[in-house]
């Protein structure tokens, strides 16, 4: 683990000995952000590299998902898949249970060949109704959602300025958006990042 | 208990004349009465005139319970127009949960609990009326019945509790916390979004983040990239989106 990791700063350091096939710089140039085509999906076709749904169950490493169309994916994880839940997390974080989004590449099978899995993310736009201790309750169209602050974790991001975890400037009866992880089978929420346009 | 019966026609009457004056109006509740249960219950182009009407007949009752002389009629109005309200709820709570009620004013909550206790004391209110004589009421009982009907209006929140809970969270300072030792890694990222180095590389990336460490006050984020890796360096002081680096490593050549 350490010497790959000492390989992998020194090729975007560029400091130690030489790196075979790696590209370090301070950006990679405007060509490379162009360089992938648009991949060809017919409007209106659902995308065969895309998967969500609630997790029924895990078996060595493959997900058994139930989508909410009540179509069944199965989700293959392997090393270099990202898994996220309130942040990057090990496969074994992954529950029955779990709601999660999953982009990849479709198997010949029918098996989604996982790139990244995002396990029980939300994203909800809301009025802050009431903040108590390490909570933020909120009012998102008519439905309450308590929305956990996580320490070390949940940020807050006014306007335009860095992300901070200082969250003590949000106000009652704001207008926010929340990005965090759904506790399932509840109306609670863990603080990823608070957006506030002010 | 004579005393209780007299005292609910004035705690009716303030209501009544609240709504009905706040539907015939309130410009802005018209043009919001698309928006209201009352809309799917009537259809749009019905919604602002049967307002108007309602507002009268609340007008009418209003004046009944306030004017002499005195008769059950008043309280039998009254408690059959509360328990249409609290059968306009049940609808709108069934039909249309995501639209408000349209009751007393412009608020776009769809009816909650309160909305219902409020219409539950008024109709409790009206039948108690119904049996009120000439006797002299209870200035304290109406008041007290007043607060707490206004206590359960969604309407007036911001008027007593939105600003008193901000006063709380001004003097208790719930999500007051000690700074965390560590840069949280949401921080990095969205700097790490905003630099150059991840403009150029994120149509490569294929994953989220994948593996992250610190060293010597740099944070280290791994993305995949098809069968590379994208590594980035963030520097962990400082807010300059221009200092991130980036390489493109093909980790099966290294091993």
């Amino acid at each position: 683990m350490r010497s790959r990791r000492d390989l992998l700063k020194s090729a975007v350091l560029g400091g130690g000995a030489s790196v075979v096939a790696a590209t370090a710089l301070g950006s990679l140039g405007p060509e490379a952000a162009f360089a992938t085509t648009a991949p060809a999906i017919e409007p209106g076709t659902p995308d065969p590299n895309f998967a969500e749904g609630r997790i029924r169950s895990i078996k060595e490493n493959t997900l058994l998902v139930l989508g909410s169309n009540m179509v069944f994916h199965t989700i293959r994880v392997v090393d270099g898949t990202s898994l996220w839940k309130l942040g990057p997390v090990g496969f074994d974080q992954a529950k029955p249970g779990d709601g999660l989004y999953a982009r990849g590449v479709r198997m010949p099978d029918g098996m989604l060949a996982a790139e990244a899995v995002w396990l029980n993310i939300v994203n909800i736009k809301g009025h802050i109704k009431n903040i108590t201790s390490q909570t933020i309750h909120l009012d998102h169209n008519g439905h309450d959602v308590l929305c956990h602050v996580v320490a070390g974790k949940s940020v807050a991001i006014h306007s335009e300025s860095p992300a901070t975890s200082d969250l003590s400037m949000l106000k009652v009866s704001q207008h926010v958006q929340i990005l965090g992880a759904w506790r399932p089978d509840t109306n609670e929420v863990d603080i990823a990042t608070v957006f506030s346009p002010h | 208990m004579h005393g209780i019966a007299a005292s609910q026609p004035y705690v009716i009457a303030v209501f009544l004349t609240w709504a009905g004056l706040m539907k015939l109006l309130s410009r802005r509740m018209r043009a919001q009465a698309g928006q209201t249960a009352l809309a799917r219950l009537t259809g749009a182009a019905r919604a602002v005139p049967v307002l108007r009407l309602v507002g009268l007949v609340e007008l009418a009752v209003a004046a009944a319970l306030l004017l002499p002389p005195v008769h059950p009629l008043d309280g039998v109005a009254a408690a059959l127009l509360a328990a249409g309200f609290l059968a306009y709820l049940t609808y709108a709570y069934v039909a249309a949960p995501t639209s408000s009620c349209g009751c007393l004013g412009t608020h776009s909550r769809p009816v909650d609990l309160r909305a219902f206790a409020r219409a539950g004391v008024l109709l409790a209110a009206g039948l108690v009326s119904i049996g009120a004589g000439p006797h002299p009421s209870l200035a304290p009982l109406v008041l007290l019945e007043v607060v707490i009907l206004l206590g359960l209006s969604a309407e007036l929140d911001r008027y007593w509790l939105t600003p008193s809970r901000r006063l709380l969270v001004r003097l208790r300072r719930p999500l007051a916390a000690p700074p965390p030792r560590d840069v949280p890694l949401e921080t990095t990222l969205h700097l790490l979004r905003r630099s150059p180095a991840y403009c150029s590389a994120s149509a490569r990336l294929t994953s989220d983040v994948r593996e992250t460490w610190d060293e010597d006050g740099v944070r280290f984020v791994v993305y995949g990239a098809d069968e590379r890796s994208a590594v980035f360096a963030v520097p962990l002081s400082g807010d300059d989106p221009a200092a991130i680096r980036v390489a493109l490593v093909n980790e099966a050549a290294l091993a």
